[in-house]
């Protein structure tokens, strides 16, 4: 397309033998051969210019124009390696830090779900009206009224999640996997890899069929295509394998490890069957919007029946009168995304602030440069040229930064993704790909462009006789503002990343250093199941044994179980009826439950407040007893004395129902996940008594290194059941740490990224104060010539730093008080609007800037005032 | 001894009518850019001087319209050269420009000669 019709040297032959010829015949008129070449060159006039000229007019002549300003861009910069390097460097952190955070949202925020047209599937939670905690989980008669009676959905599939233990290979395996209806596959719109996907009759009570994740697959079952057809054991249950799922395929997207799909036929037991039970809330569901039917409109659709069930089940369904739909990607996203997008806001004003200190070190490169460009102008270069030199110039920098970004972008993206909180979804299939690599370059070019143009502009305007003239000391006032307006905002950024950073570890620092009622140093927790096919009876003497044996080992302090125990992640609520507060059924007070085994509380160190423990003498065929909570007595027996008090929570064992309990203990409040704001109220049931609750996690106090009870325990286990593996052996240290992830991510991110801008401002500012002085060394000069003092001199320097720095600091704290609220979710213990941690942010911003002025200003106190004059 | 007269005598080349020239230099045949310089030169009996940087610029600029080809030949004197010759797109434009000249200078001719002109608005 720009190929050169003609090249230079074929133009160049073509003069030549116009001088040849011109010569042959001024000396076929007789001329002497020298005088003949002699007349023709002059005949001819400027060669060189004649070529040039047709340089100009040749098509590709901008290219060559662009090849030789990149040349002279080159040039220039390794003739200020210092400016060069500062703003690659400025540029490549602000470029690599968003590259970076850009890839991980992208992973997480902006791509689609690994789903069929995921924009049409919706979450729908049943809800309350008003009322702040309630479960949002569905329970199976009301899922099964939904499926029924939309309008708005093609399909509606109910999901949880349940745990295996694969026996009938070589070593029994503990997996992880969901109980689904069988619609999944058709809504997901995916099909299994081999094999047949649910049909309607595996949802029959009785069936036991299960579809396996290609992991599994290959690990267990050798890829054997064979498989589909074959019965594997699970937790004691026969199952018929009826499919594999390809590679790719994850479902929910959040539990990436989940081996196996089965049915809700699981949930359809002969007697006590959770697909009846219309109290029970602990489904997710999904489902497929209809072509052409918003979630608006999917959202009264789901309202109006569940205010219909509510009538019709007020037992039942009176808490939970409403429903919710919302967009699949939103529900699972959560908090999550306000934690991305402050991350994000935060690395978009630290390039912000790059971006301002490579305008202020072009604007001042500029000012540096105003008489070698007034030189070029006066020597004929055109405006235009002079602009796209200097345009050449910055883009230059601008692709050295972008593309040093992305190395630190590729070498970062691992690092920060090994910190990010667990339950961030997707986060595992984030990379730097083409998509973030291009977002990059983009802004890199983007950068380029802006700080390249502007100052060129400025630039080109340069009145030449005014620079030329009196050594250069023309002056434009107007950049001087914009230099100084720069400034300002780059402060006022970083007091807003600072204070957001301080918040955020004010924050941290109160959660790590709260008290969570329980002591968690050497504390160890285990799982494995002790499935229903083996011990539906005979679980609590099971139990008995192992806890017993477990005590003696070498090493345990104390050891017991819990059902869920704190810090575990899992919690339920369980409603209860109060006998002097009679109210109906369907408006029951409910409480955070769990279910332990004897010395619980003396194992995590909980302290006994009134009464007593559980003990092994507590039996199903004993008196029904239950331990409340600190929390528990004063919410629901304020000013009593709650020990003899009868409740009747509503979990049972067998088929006499709930029994009424009697209150025998009352302990100290926990903390059962890490970031809760308050303890919550908590009643505790004796596993004895409850020997279809399963599993006991096992919490054990021990006086040595933690883990290295692990493989004790585990022989333990085996040598009473070998078909029991032993699975998620966690200390209780790492389990805080693991729920403190978000927080901490958060803290690190915004701490880093103040950090930086904090230090770019620094340099910014710096940079403004060397130059303002050296711009001002003959007023200096003046001023100490007419007797001004040296101090005062400095005084007058670091006023003008001072007043730059108040000024972007008034600003920030404007700014850091209107957007607080962006933080307050993230915050626990402290305050979005938290005056301490402003006033110290503020100090530490003018601390900056000072320590930026004083050498600039200690440059101009030692001004000898008679060089100064001379100078100019 | 030399054919060419003083700087003084010569008229610069206006706007525009090198383009013209040239072409008409080339209703004869072939020629290199030397010969087209002296053959202006040459029949304008010496007035027009050509400047060759414009020359060269204005057989680019003609070569680029597609009024004129070039191909590398041999002179008669045994010289390398740069050959132009026609095209009949530039023929074209050679006699529609050539009708416009004559119209001007017609025009030019009547006024500067002092004759009236009924029809000079017309023009």
């Amino acid at each position: 397309m720009f190929r050169r019709r003609r090249g230079a040297e074929d133009f160049a032959d073509e003069i030549q033998a116009h001088l040849a010829l011109e010569a042959d015949e001024l000396e076929a008129e007789g001329l002497s051969p020298e005088e003949a070449h002699r007349r023709a060159r002059v005949a001819f006039g400027n060669v060189v210019a004649a070529q040039e000229s047709f340089q100009l007019k040749s098509r590709v002549f901008w290219f060559d124009n662009l090849l030789r300003d990149l040349r002279f861009a080159l040039r220039q910069l390794q003739k200020s390696p210092g400016f060069a390097a500062t703003v690659i460097a400025t540029l490549a952190l602000g470029i690599g830090a968003n590259t970076t955070v850009f890839s991980i949202v992208d992973a997480v925020l902006l791509r689609p779900l690994p789903y069929h047209q995921p924009q049409r599937l919706a979450e729908i939670q049943s809800s309350d009206v008003g009322q702040v905690y309630e479960s949002n989980d569905v329970s199976y008669p009301d899922f099964f009224d939904w499926r029924a009676q939309n309008h708005s959905f093609e399909q509606l599939v109910s999901y949880h999640d349940t745990s295996y233990t694969l026996t009938g290979v070589e070593r029994a395996v503990h997996l992880d996997g969901e109980v689904v209806s069988a619609g999944l596959l058709p809504l997901l719109g995916v099909q299994p890899q081999v094999g047949r996907g649910f049909s309607a009759a595996d949802e029959k009570q009785g069936a036991r069929v299960v579809l396996i994740s290609h992991a599994l697959w290959v690990s267990q079952f050798g890829s054997e295509p064979s498989i589909v057809g074959r019965t594997v054991h699970l937790s004691g249950d026969a199952f018929t394998v009826i499919g594999v799922m390809p590679n790719s395929f994850r479902f929910p997207v959040t539990a990436p490890k989940n081996s196996f799909w089965t049915t809700l036929a699981i949930d359809n037991e002969p007697h006590n069957p959770g697909t009846a039970n219309r109290g029970m809330h602990f489904l997710t569901v999904i489902g497929r919007l209809r072509p052409g039917v918003s979630v608006a409109q999917a959202d009264s659709d789901m309202k109006a029946i569940a205010k219909r069930l509510a009538r019709e089940h007020p037992n039942s369904n009176a808490k939970h009168p409403s429903a919710r739909v919302q967009g699949e990607l939103a529900v699972l996203l959560g908090d999550t995304r306000t934690l991305l997008l402050v991350v994000l806001g935060a690395v978009g004003m630290v390039l912000l602030v790059a971006c301002g200190n490579i305008a202020n070190l072009q604007l001042a490169r500029m000012r540096g440069r105003e008489r070698e460009i007034a030189m070029r102008a006066a020597l004929g270069a055109a405006r235009a040229r002079i602009v796209r030199q200097l345009m050449t110039e910055s883009l230059v920098l601008g692709i050295t930064g972008g593309l040093a970004g992305c190395l630190l972008a590729l070498v970062s993206t691992p690092l920060v993704l090994r910190i990010l909180p667990p339950g961030v979804p997707r986060a595992g299939d984030a990379s730097v790909n083409l998509a973030v690599l291009g977002f990059a370059l983009g802004i890199s070019l983007l950068c380029g462009l802006v700080f390249g143009t502007v100052p060129a502009l400025i630039a080109s305007r340069t009145n030449l006789v005014e620079a030329l003239q009196a050594g250069g000391r023309a002056q434009i006032g107007g950049r001087d503002w914009l230099r100084s307006a720069v400034i300002v905002g780059q402060v006022a950024l970083g007091i807003m990343l600072t204070s957001g950073a301080g918040l955020l570890l004010t924050s941290f620092l109160k959660l790590t250093h709260a008290n969570e009622g329980f002591n968690p140093d050497h504390l160890v927790t285990y799982r494995f199941e002790t499935p229903d096919s083996r011990y539906e009876h005979t679980r609590p003497e099971f139990y008995r044994q192992y806890f017993q044996k477990l005590r003696g080992l070498p090493g345990v302090e104390a050891a017991s179980g819990s059902v869920f125990p704190p810090m575990g992640g899992d919690e339920a609520d369980l409603s209860f009826e109060n006998p002097e507060q009679p109210v109906p059924e369907g408006q029951r007070p409910s409480a955070i439950v769990d279910i332990v085994a004897p010395e619980f509380f003396r194992t995590m160190q909980i302290p006994f407040l009134a009464g007593r423990d559980f003990s092994d003498a507590d039996t199903e065929q004993s008196p029904q007893v239950m331990i409340v909570s600190e929390a528990f007595a004063r919410k629901f027996f304020p000013g009593e004395n709650p020990l003899g008090k009868k409740l009747r929570p509503g979990a049972s064992s067998d088929a006499r129902g709930p029994q009424w309990r009697t209150i025998v203990g009352v302990v100290g409040d926990v903390r059962r996940y890490a970031t809760d704001r308050d303890m919550t109220p908590i009643q505790y049931l004796p596993a004895s008594q409850l020997s279809r609750w399963c599993c006991l996690t096992t919490v054990a106090r021990t006086a040595m290194d933690t883990l290295s009870l692990e493989p004790e325990a585990a022989k333990l286990v085996a040598s009473m059941d070998s078909d029991i593996p032993v699975t998620d052996v966690h200390t209780m240290d790492d389990l805080i740490g693991l729920q403190l992830t978000q927080p901490r991510f958060a803290m690190v991110l915004l701490a880093t990224f103040a950090g930086l801008a904090l230090a770019l401002t620094l340099v910014g500012l710096y940079g403004v104060m060397v130059y303002s002085v050296s711009r001002r060394t003959q007023e200096i000069g003046v001023r100490l010539a007419l007797g001004a003092s040296r101090g005062a001199v400095m005084q007058m320097v670091l006023c003008q730093a001072v007043v730059l720095v108040g000024v972007g600091i008034a600003i920030g704290i404007a700014a850091t008080m209107a957007s607080a609220s962006v933080l307050r979710s993230m915050l626990y213990g402290t305050g979005a609007r938290n005056p301490i941690v402003l006033a110290l942010v503020c100090v530490v911003v003018a601390l900056t800037g000072l320590l930026a002025a004083y050498l600039p200003s200690l440059r101009a106190s030692s001004i000898q005032p008679m060089q100064a004059l001379r100078n100019e | 001894m030399t054919t060419q007269r003083t700087a003084a005598d010569r008229i610069s080349l206006l706007q525009g009518t090198l383009d013209v020239l040239i072409l008409k230099t080339l209703v004869f045949g072939p020629r290199h850019g030397q010969g087209i310089a002296r053959s202006i030169q040459r029949q304008s009996e010496e007035v027009f001087f050509v400047d060759h940087g414009s020359l060269y610029l204005a057989l680019q600029r003609l070569e680029d319209k597609r009024f004129i080809s070039a191909k590398w030949g041999v002179s008669e004197n045994n010289r390398k050269a740069r050959y132009y010759s026609l095209t009949a797109k530039g023929r074209e434009h050679l006699a529609e420009k050539t009708t416009e000249w004559q119209r001007l200078t017609r025009a030019m001719e009547l006024i500067l000669g002092g004759k009236r002109a009924p029809d000079v608005e017309e023009a």
